[in-house]
């Protein structure tokens, strides 16, 4: 920006800790063109002179000097597209945390100033993307969770698609005739909500249904999904603004499970194979028909074991207490047991838990089942690990074993490896290149027809997974988001989850739709930068097609023409910035967030001579949990090393390995990169952003011990949210670290 | 390791301990807050915790070989504190009835007796039905003219025809549940030594009543039954008095209010009089420490009030009453102790004798708590 004012709070202790004299004269210094202190910006008639200003076309770019951009975000909130907007944490960084009229902390403030007003000028005014925006929700899956889905997005006002591969809707819980209760008092069956859901969907004019139906391709983005479905009817084109896909679980292959007696005799059998018994009322043993006396039911069959299912699917103990409920109520003279390794019956599940416990007839007992074997007409059912310490052995004339879920869902990165390693195969450039990828194709095999959304997405045509293939992207914060914008995952195929819970992802996901919906008709991204509407701007004539965005991007926005140029989907795109770190032409930049204002902010840090002994530390901030962690040690009163200069970046991937290169030779002695948790655990709220930015500094650290530069100069360090109280020690450690190591010898060049 | 423990879940057990007024035990979920509130618990014996797990499994065969489950004051702590209502305290003492039931012989008076709740008429009914009428066919009513003496109606050779055989049955009856218990505790403990040690290690443990003293809420029923205890001790002793000062020294009856051997006996009676009250009246005012047995309890406490009060009632209403309620009184009171006799080991009061061979069992194992 052009005309840019510098607007001083010198409340909340900031005028108390600064010689504010000097500053006017450092803002016009640094390029600022107008500069004004009030006691209380905050207040109504600090935020109005700043009006005033703006309306009066003195400025189009303000720097308010005050508290962290964390705080007063409606006070200091104006048109972006009239005005700028830039926050210096002054009363975060300097007044709460340092040392009131200390020298070094005059300096802190002085350049965070100045970085602050480069940063300002360095922006440009983003425009605001003004497409059609398709209202309707694609459903993907008519089980619970997709009918509740539907009926919620209806009910919102949106025209809703259901696709439905089967013929009939309700999932596995369309011939189930009870559900464990979730209405008080919780202790008896209750009737399955899923008919009468399932009636009111088809009978809902908002909602097209089309079963037998799969997808044939979704290309686009959000809010202009265009998709092609082949149903009864033959190919037809869909439009659609936001999709969820809640293709449900499925029981986990039982065929595996022999060591609990799978295969070995008839009478052992699934919980989804007693189903239908039950729906049918007609308890019998497989073998010769007769009604059982004893039916005894295996807990965590094949879940919670890493031979098998890792996880536990969280509903199984439900589902065999409803069971087991079952029985009782039309064979009361059936005896059955329940041997779990720790029976979890979460929320109010307890009720129906023990309801269950006190029937006549019904045990429950711990212990791990360790084998199944048939036994004269019977099986014996042997226990370990009872609480007796004992081995146990239970005779039964039926055996249930609780299976686990597995989620119907595609693994998208996997798929694109497999079409990937084939289209190599079928090059065939050279023998090893052929040799190599046909080993790949064997190895992914398997994924080979497992697509259900077909997307035209050049990271693969589905949703990527996690481990243990359930398509969330980030676990803590943001349950249904997925790692491709506008597609929101519901139900089992999210997580293992009861239907109680599927009902409620159902309508999670679909609020979570429409409310992208109604953001993309605003043009803004959706969270955690919501209410952002600049886009990446690609200077393409520069690009090298090197794919590096359209690799790292999280969200699958960019794909790539013939020659590999990337190919942007603005409303694919969360405005992480991971493109921007990766770029090795920085040829990405968006209008209040590129490579050039960050490196200028760095340029803005001035650096001592080394022979006045006052290090400069830079630390890069993820503004997602560091920087909100920073400031809750500021609120805290946390002091920390006057010579760390705090810039907040959007994600740790979006830092640019050029910003490092220059703080390192313009002498700072230091840089740290504070960012979320990554690898399995992951926090980072862009998924990969944490990896990727310890990947890349590996590599600069390299670099750093080629040109004779300590490699422990650049850190990386992952902090949670809730860790601010390693904020001080991190600072304190590193400049003692540096200390040590002596200044940089490029200082002064 | 041994062979593995079948278990079968059947209902019946479980239905036996909620017919005999016990707890649900497969509510527990083994939070081990039984254990922890126990004064028997130890580190390497979670009481009543692995009782309750063995009731739930339907484990019956361990449950009933298990000393331990005499060693229960049932102070109920442990039911008031359990948090699902699972009730170990009563489950333990519907064990212990279980247990009553099996161990006796003949097994048909044990039957009778464990279905007190039912058959009280019969038990408390017929042994007055039967003096009535020995009373009757040997003229003893028409005896009974003022001033009244017992002797005079019911001679000494009736009472001895009488209660030295039922005595005899009753002891009888006592050593085959001794044995089988003391036999079935054996095979699952080497013991350090045999019965009579093991009694005299705890005689005077159980005559201090020094376990109450110990389990923190039946604390205020140790007095009272120690009262209970003295005055059975002491009517025990009248009687045994009584019978050498008839016999061999030729003393009538019925003695002056001043001789030793009357004022024995009233004392006996005042003791038992009270602290069968006492016990009452703290099960009315506490019924949650009480508990919930039902029938086998009931018979037995019924069984020594109308003991205890037909007792003072028959000794009163001589001088006071005419003779008509008088023998009346009389011959109820010889019907309860008959029934007593007849009862004892196969009634709540055979946990005399259980309790004290399992304190001894106890003793000759070692696995006493830290003290």
């Amino acid at each position: 920006m052009e005309r840019v004012g510098v607007f001083l709070c010198t409340g909340c202790d900031i005028g108390s800790s600064l010689k504010t004299d000097g500053l006017p004269e450092l803002a016009t210094g640094s390029g600022a063109t107008h500069f004004a202190a009030h006691p209380c910006l905050c207040a109504p008639e600090g935020v109005a002179s700043i009006r005033a200003a703006v309306d009066a076309g003195a400025v189009d770019g303000v720097v308010v000097a005050a508290c962290s951009q964390r705080h007063k975000q409606a006070e200091f909130r104006f048109d972006p597209a009239a005005v700028q907007v830039e926050r210096v944490a002054l009363r975060e960084q300097v007044a709460w945390t340092h040392v009131p009229g200390d020298e070094d902390t005059q300096a802190l403030a002085e350049d965070l100033l100045r970085m602050g007003i480069v940063r300002a000028r360095k922006m440009v005014p983003a425009k605001r993307r003004a497409e059609g925006v398709e209202q309707a929700v694609l459903v993907v899956g008519g089980g619970l969770a997709g009918l509740q889905a539907a009926q919620a997005a209806a009910g919102m006002g949106h025209p809703v698609v259901v696709v439905e591969r089967s013929e009939g809707l309700g999932g596995h819980l369309a011939r189930v005739r009870e559900v464990v209760p979730d209405v008080p008092p919780y202790d008896r069956l209750r009737a399955n909500p899923v008919p009468a859901l399932a009636r009111a969907v088809r009978e809902d004019g908002r909602i097209r249904l089309l079963t037998g139906t799969r997808i044939v391709r979704i290309a686009g983005q959000p809010g202009q999904f265009a998709v092609e479905v082949e149903g009864p009817g033959g190919r037809e084109e869909l439009r659609a603004g936001a999709i969820v896909q809640a293709t449900g679980a499925r029981p986990y292959d039982a065929s595996r499970l022999q060591h609990l007696g799978m295969g070995a005799s008839p009478d052992v059998i699934t919980s989804a194979e007693l189903e239908p018994m039950l729906w049918r009322r007609e308890l019998e043993r497989p073998s010769d028909h007769q009604r059982p006396r004893r039916v005894v039911f295996v807990q965590c069959a094949g879940s919670r074991d890493q031979a098998h299912l890792g996880y536990c699917s969280s509903e199984c103990c439900a589902t065999s207490l409803r069971q087991v409920m079952a029985i009782h109520q039309d064979w009361p003279e059936v005896e059955c047991a329940i041997l779990y390794r720790d029976l979890r019956a979460p929320g109010q599940v307890e009720h129906f838990y023990r309801a269950v416990q006190e029937q006549s007839g019904v045990m429950l007992a711990r212990g791990t089942v360790e084998g199944v074997v048939p036994a004269g007409a019977g099986l014996r059912v042997s226990v370990r690990d009872s609480l007796l310490g004992e081995k146990v052995e239970i005779d039964a004339d039926l055996v249930v074993l609780a299976t686990g879920m597995v989620p119907n869902s595609a693994d998208g990165e996997a798929i694109r490896q497999l079409r990937d390693a084939r289209a190599r195969v079928a090059r065939n450039e050279s023998e090893a290149q052929r040799k190599a990828a046909e080993e790949v194709a064997a190895k992914l095999a398997h994924h080979d027809g497992t697509e259900i959304l077909n997307l035209a997405y050049r990271q693969g045509p589905d949703l990527p997974v996690l481990e243990d293939g359930f398509p969330d992207s980030h676990y803590i914060c943001f349950p249904y988001e997925t790692r491709r914008t506008g597609i929101y995952a519901a139900g089992a195929v999210r997580a293992p989850m009861d239907p109680a819970q599927a009902a409620e992802d159902g309508w999670g996901a679909a609020m979570k739709a429409t409310q992208l919906i109604a953001a993309l008709g605003r043009g803004e991204a959706v969270h955690p930068r919501s209410g952002d509407f600049a886009c990446a701007d690609f200077f393409l004539q520069r690009c090298t097609q090197c794919k590096r965005c359209t690799e790292e991007c999280p969200f699958g926005s960019l794909d790539e023409d013939a020659k590999g140029t990337p190919q942007y989907n603005a409303s694919r795109c969360r405005r992480c910035g991971i493109c921007m770190g990766a770029c090795p032409e920085r040829i990405i930049s968006y209008a209040d967030y590129s490579v050039d204002a960050v490196a200028s902010m760095i340029k803005a840090i001035e650096v001592p001579d080394e022979s006045e002994e006052k290090p400069r530390i830079l630390a890069l901030l993820c503004e997602n949990d560091a920087y909100p962690a920073l400031d809750d040690a500021a609120a805290r009163r946390a002091a920390w090393n006057p010579w760390v200069r705090v810039i907040p970046v959007r994600c740790l991937g979006s830092v640019n390995i050029v910003w490092i290169a220059e703080s390192l030779s313009r002498g700072i002695d230091g840089v740290i990169l504070v960012g979320c948790k990554r690898g399995g655990e992951t926090q980072c709220h862009y998924v990969k952003g944490s990896e990727l930015a310890h990947k890349r500094l590996e590599n600069v650290q390299e670099t750093l011990t080629r040109l004779s530069l300590e490699a422990e100069r650049v850190r990386v360090v992952e902090l949670a949210r809730n860790e601010m109280a390693r904020i001080p020690a991190l600072f304190d450690e590193f400049a003692q670290q540096l200390e040590e190591l002596g200044a940089n010898p490029l200082k002064g060049f | 390791m041994a062979s593995a423990i079948e278990i079968s879940p059947g209902r019946s057990f479980r239905e036996e301990i909620l017919r005999r007024g016990g707890g649900d035990a497969v509510r527990c979920y083994q939070c081990a807050t039984c254990s922890s509130v126990c004064d028997l618990a130890t580190s390497d014996m979670a009481f009543p915790r692995r009782q309750v797990l063995w009731a739930q499994w339907g484990l019956a065969d361990r449950l009933l070989a298990d000393p331990a489950i005499w060693l229960c004051h049932q102070c109920n702590d442990c039911t008031a504190r359990c948090p699902r209502d699972a009730r170990p305290g009563d489950t333990l003492q519907a064990i212990r009835s279980l247990a009553i039931e099996r161990l006796g012989a003949p097994r048909f008076m044990a039957r009778l007796v464990g279905r007190a709740g039912a058959t009280w008429p019969i038990l408390l009914g017929l042994p007055v039905l039967f003096w009535a009428l020995l009373i009757q066919a040997t003229g003893g009513f028409a005896r009974a003219t003022a001033p009244l003496s017992y002797t005079h109606v019911v001679p000494t050779w009736m009472i001895y025809v009488v209660f030295l055989p039922a005595g005899a049955f009753a002891l009888a009856a006592a050593a085959v549940g001794a044995r089988r218990s003391w036999a079935a505790w054996g095979r699952g403990a080497t013991r350090s030594g045999g019965l009579l040690r093991g009694l005299r290690g705890v005689a005077g443990e159980i005559l201090a009543h020094r376990r109450f003293a110990i389990c923190g809420a039946a604390r205020p029923r140790r007095l009272a039954h120690f009262l209970l205890l003295s005055g059975f001790a002491g009517a025990l002793l009248t009687t045994s008095f009584l019978g050498v000062a008839m016999d061999g020294l030729g003393v009538k009856t019925p003695l002056p209010q001043i001789h030793p051997i009357k004022i024995l006996g009233n004392a006996s009676a005042v003791l038992l009089a009270v602290g069968v009250v006492w016990l009452l009246a703290s099960r009315l005012a506490h019924p949650r420490a009480a508990g919930t047995s039902r029938g086998f309890d009931g018979f037995f406490l019924a069984l020594v009030v109308l003991l205890v009060f037909s007792g003072i009632g028959a000794e009163l209403g001589r001088l006071l009453l005419s003779p008509g309620p008088a023998l009346a009184l009389y011959v109820l009171h010889l019907g309860m102790v008959l029934a007593l006799f007849l009862t004892f080991p196969f009634s709540k009061f055979a946990h005399a004798l259980y309790r004290t061979l399992a304190m001894a069992h106890e003793r000759l194992t070692e696995q006493r708590r830290p003290s």
